[in-house]
Formats: structure tokens, sequence, C-alpha cells
């Protein structure tokens, strides 16, 4: 069978931090394998693609976002079948699809994928992206759990600028054979006992915030300079314990697979599936006291995509229980589409907890705001501090 | 046609290929390095901010130091590895040296980031050598420092650098004929002394550009330091590339990083080159 954690490794070695990184690695044959069957069942499930193309398909579909969220495996037959040649532009962090659209890419971008966080900036400085979407060319997002279906990060002035693809946090994962579960902070992790055994991604803001969370600041994403200064202070405690700050996910997993270290902070539920397939057992649990911080991936439409019609169709298509739950698969994350969670195997079903996304505004997944403001505003730091303060850390 | 004009017409397709591919993106990195950058967007302009900061920045005058530290030492045991193997292949052994060769550089087709995981596996908490001194009983614990620390980073970069240095000394040593090194046997130059004063300034070039290629590579390499070097281990290239990605990009600082890295770098070198140079003057 496949080998998913090689595969990743020779993926995501250079990949800065996002459980995106890993995915390159986890596609191909190995996801043919894994969900023949959905990919089977997705090709008979397009019945509502014509309404969603206008019956218009056929060409190119520019897709930029993260790797494997452009579902090459998953939509192979539907784009086979359609004529659609997809023409994918990966990114590594959340900024480039605004970079490229800025600096020339206007009128040659279709589809954007990322992350919520980034989308809700966006919205809220009223920067030019996405446009706004027609519903009625997705029917299939009508099964969005209630979560997404009034994703509030996604929606402005009445109308939807993204349709989410795939979710989930990021807690810690642990060897079972060294520990019992997770201590109740993240800054109990300071604690000698942990020498040796932790393994971080380097990742400027996850990491801050999950600390600053730990320390008691009521919002994370909102911190003056003073209050991140004491959150790295606080963070230095632990960083002798700290084997490695990972690449990415996928090298986080391999740390802890290698026996490196046995207990991952930040991590991705997706890591004990990976873990599994080496023979290594792991868990994952976040903090009693301070929990973690979820995210979501959405689809957007490029302001000006030249294959509008194309991409309303994918959209829809990916929409579909069938194929969301075979990207669901792929990317070890959770379903947005109800009707998807039936469709998944126990394993991707029971990484996360879908109590929180059938409530109406996600719970916590709404309201959690993750990244600090592009820039100063005010007293508030914006991302370049928070990037200077997670250096000082590392090189502290 | 002038044997000028010739020589120059032949030269063009190299010479443009470098102008495009190298001088070109190295001038616009220079000129980054003097500009600012504001939300993703670059600024022209002429700024010492960068510089400033790359020479005030506390933290970073470490970094510098772990980094030079690091590719020195790899470099200085690379090189001579390098030149010992190609002296055995060339001179010792020269029929079955080739078969020796043929397999040194076969490893490099394996790709870089698979042979650091093979890195990983062998001196890791877990891994080969760890799992061998314990089986032994040479140690009763295994060893920490062996992954994730500035060790494991120079010991990785030596094996992934010795095949790339071998390949200049090797060159350099086959123009050498063995008459040679024979004539200054019978003339007394044997042993240590027939490499210091023959062999060593005979593929001088050679030393020099596997000790470039080593030092280079080692001290500007930031995939080594991220997969085996641990929370102290960061380096230039780290720095360097941190500057290029994510929400917060500076390239004007990560090209002024770049920059100040490249003149280190000639300074050193060329001052080790003297350095040889002078052990190996007659």
């Amino acid at each position: 069978m496949h080998d998913s954690l090689d595969e990743l490794r020779n993926a995501k070695l250079n990949a800065p931090v996002s459980r995106r990184y890993v995915l390159n690695g986890i596609l191909g044959i190995s996801a043919v394998a894994a969900f023949g069957p959905l990919l089977a069942a997705c090709a008979k499930s397009d019945s509502s693609t014509e309404a969603a193309s206008g019956g218009k398909l056929g060409g190119e579909l520019n897709f930029i976002g993260y790797s494997g969220e452009d579902a090459a495996t998953v939509a192979k037959d539907f784009l086979t079948k359609n004529g659609i040649t997809v023409k994918p532009t990966f990114i590594a962090s959340p900024d480039e699809p605004l970079t490229k659209f800025k600096t020339g890419g206007r009128g040659q971008l279709d589809i954007i994928s990322d992350n919520k966080d980034f989308q809700r900036s966006l919205l809220a400085a009223g920067e030019e992206l996405y446009q706004a979407l027609d519903l009625s060319r997705i029917p299939n997002a009508a099964g969005l759990f209630p979560a997404f279906a009034s994703a509030e990060w996604l929606t402005k002035d009445g109308n939807v600028y993204g349709v989410p693809l795939i979710w989930g946090d990021e807690p810690c994962v642990y060897n079972p054979a060294k520990w019992d579960g997770v201590p109740a902070k993240y800054t109990d992790f300071a604690d000698k006992k942990f020498k040796g055994e932790l393994v971080m991604v380097d990742d400027a803001v996850a990491n801050t915030w999950l600390w600053a969370k730990s320390m008691g600041i009521a919002d994370p994403s909102r911190m003056t300079q003073k209050q991140i200064d004491a959150t790295i202070k606080e963070m230095l405690k632990t960083k002798p314990n700290v084997v490695t700050f990972s690449a990415s996910l996928g090298d986080q997993a391999d740390v802890l697979v290698r026996g490196d270290a046995s207990i991952a902070i930040g991590g991705w539920a997706y890591q004990i599936v990976l873990a599994e397939k080496k023979g290594v057992t792991l868990k994952s649990a976040s903090p009693a006291t301070d929990g973690t911080f979820y995210w979501s991936d959405a689809y957007g439409i490029a302001v000006d995509a030249p294959n509008i019609d194309n991409a309303y169709a994918f959209i829809n298509y990916m929409m579909s229980p069938e194929a969301n739950a075979a990207i669901a698969t792929e990317l070890g994350s959770g379903a947005t589409i109800s009707a998807a969670v039936d469709k998944l195997d126990a394993n991707t079903k029971g990484l996360y907890d879908y109590s929180i996304v059938a409530q109406p505004g996600g719970g916590v997944l709404g309201s959690q705001v993750v990244t600090p403001p592009i820039n100063d505003d005010g007293d508030i730091v914006g991302m370049p501090k928070w990037v200077k303060a997670w250096e000082a850390f590392k090189l502290g | 046609m002038s044997n000028g004009a010739a020589t120059r017409r032949l030269l063009l397709p190299g010479s443009s290929f470098y102008v495009i591919f190298f001088v070109i993106p190295f001038v616009i990195l220079g000129l980054y390095s003097f500009w600012t950058q504001i939300d993703f967007k670059m600024h022209p302009g002429f700024t010492l901010e960068h510089y400033q900061a790359v020479l005030t920045t506390s933290l970073y005058k470490g970094v510098f130091l772990r980094t030079i530290i690091v590719a020195t030492l790899t470099a200085i045991i690379v090189v001579p590895i390098a030149y010992v193997l190609s002296y055995i292949m060339q001179f010792v052994f020269p029929r079955k040296g080739r078969i020796l060769f043929d397999i040194i550089l076969v490893s490099m087709f394996s790709g870089y980031l698979v042979r650091i995981y093979a890195w990983r596996t062998i001196l890791g908490k877990e891994g080969l050598l760890n799992a061998t001194l314990l089986q032994l009983r040479i140690i009763s614990k295994p060893i920490t420092f062996l992954i994730f620390s500035n060790w494991s980073i120079a010991i990785t970069l030596v094996g992934l650098l010795i095949p790339l240095a071998l390949l200049p000394i090797s060159s350099s040593m086959a123009n050498v004929s063995k008459d040679h090194l024979e004539v200054a046997g019978d003339l007394g130059s044997r042993g240590l002394n027939m490499h210091r004063t023959i062999l060593i300034p005979m593929v001088l070039p050679g030393i020099s550009t596997a000790f470039a290629i080593s030092f280079i590579l080692a001290a500007g390499d930031f995939v080594v330091p991220t997969m085996v070097g641990g929370t102290n281990g960061v380096m230039v290239g780290n720095l360097i590339a941190d500057q290029f990605k994510g929400l917060a990009p500076n390239w004007p600082l990560g090209a002024a990083l770049a920059m100040s890295v490249l003149v280190v770098l000639i300074a050193i070198h060329a001052a080790l080159m003297r350095l040889v140079r002078e052990i190996t003057r007659w």
C-alpha cells in the first residue's frame, strides 16, 4: 500500500508550515487506492453540474491555493468528462493569491482556495480579490453544515464570497506509550519532565497564539507589543524542552514516528493516521484548560475570472457529498457537507468533533480569530511584529 | 574572422546564460537590499536600514557566527576526505578507484532530501547509530546530541557534500601524472611532504573549488539546519529564507542578509585559500 509519510517527506521539506504542505505527498496513486469507491460515486453525482455551469464547460481552470485542494485526484473524472484542464498554482502562505492578483494576475485566476482568517481579513479590509458568488450556481452548497452555510468570515454586505471545503483543528498529538495525556495548559509544557520530548512546527502565528491564550489573553490575535513580548518570554521557558521546530506538520509527524519526540504541539489529528501506517500509535488531545484553535479553507472565485463557468461547476462538484468526503479523506480534514460525514471511513470521521460545525455560527470555529492584523492597528501589533517575535523566540 | 571574434561568438551562448540567469538576478537582489517593502509591495529607493539591521541586531550576530563555524568545520572535514579519496582512486587503486568514484556519485542520485532523512535515520534518538551502540552496550542510554544539534548539521552536511567536493579535486588530480609523484619520490619528497610540496600545489585549483563549494553550500543551506538542526540550529540560510515567505515577508532584509553573507564568505574563502598557499609554498 502507499507510504504517505515517505511521500510527504519528499513533497514538503522545503515548505513553510501548514497542514497543506503535507498534502502534496498524500496525493496520487495512494489517494485512488484509499477512496476509489468514493471517486466512483463522485462520477455519478454530478447531476447538478449543468445547472452550475450553464452548460458551457471545457477548457482551462486556473486554480491557486493550497496543495491538494485543487482536487486533482478527487475531481479527475469530472474534469476529464467535461474537458476541463486545471492549471494549478500552489501557495505556501495565504497572502500569495492576493499578491499574484495584484501583480499582474488579475484576469488569470479562477478558483482561489485559502484559509478563513485570511479571507476574513481580506473582506474586512475591502481588498479586491474575491467576487460575490451566485449560490444558485452551486446547488450542492445547500448541503453545508450550519457553521459553513452561514460562514460569517465569508460574508459581507449580504454577499457570500466563498464556500468552505474542509476544516480542522490543531491539537497536541502524543505518544500514549510515554504519556497519559497532555497538560491542562500550554504553559505547563515548561516543566522539565518534557525535556527532549516536544516538537513544534515552525509557525509564528499558531504557537504564539496558543501560548497567549494559555496566559489568559482574551483575544490573542489582537495583542499589544507588551503582551507579545510577555508571551515570547513565557514561551522561552518551554524552548529547552523542544527538540526541533519542524518544517511542516508532516515533518512533525515524522519526528514523532522516529521517536525523537513524543508530543507534538499544534499538531494535526491526521498525524495519528499517518503514524499508524508506520506501526506507531499516537493519540491527540488538547490542553483541557486552553483548548486549541480551528481552521477552515474555502473555495472562492477571483474577480475577473476568465473561466467562470468551469469554476462554478468545479466548486459545485466538490460540494457533492461524495467529492467532499473524498477530499476530506485525502487531506485528513473535516468534511463541510453534512451528508459527506456518513461516507467517511471510521478513522477520518473520528478525527474531528462534528457537533462543532453542526451548530449555526460554528461555535468556536466561527468566532475564533487566529491571524493577527496584517499591519499594526493602533496599539495592536500586526503580522510583521509577530514574525519578529517568533524569530526572537527561535534565536533566543 | 579573427580568433578573438570567433572566441567571443563561441562564448556567447554560455555567457548569455550566465548573464541572464545569474548576473541579472544577482543585481536585482542587490537592488532589493536598498529598497523597502510595504504590504507585500516593493518600493524602489535607497535605504541602508536593512544593512544596519543586519549589523546591529544582536541575535543575527550569533547566527552569523554559528553559520561560519559550522560551514568552516564542514569544509575543513569535507575537503581532506575528498582529497584522500581522490588520491586513493587516482594513484593507489586507479582501476578499482573508478568503481568507488561511481558508487559515491550514484549516492547523489538518491536526492538531497532523501539523504537528509537517511542521516536522520542514522543519527536519531532511536536511530541506527544509537541502536547499535546500545546493542553493543557501549552506551546505556541514547546519545541525544547526535540529532537536532549543531553537530548533526555538520555531520549531515559532510555526508552530503563529499561527493560534490570529490568532483573538482578528482578532476584536478586526473591531470597529474603518476610520473611526477615518482620523480618527487626519487628526489626525496615522500609521504606527507610529497603531498604538501608537490601534489597539493598541483591540485590547488581543485581544492580551492571544493572548499568553496563545500563552504558556500554549507553556509547557505537552510534545509539541513531545519531538518536536523534542532531549536538552536538556525543558520543564516534559515534567516534569509524566512524573509521571503509567510504573511510578513521582508525581501529587502532578506536581500541584505544574502549580500552580507556573500561578502563574509568571499572574505573567509580568500583568507583560507591564502593560508593554504602559504602552507604549501616551497
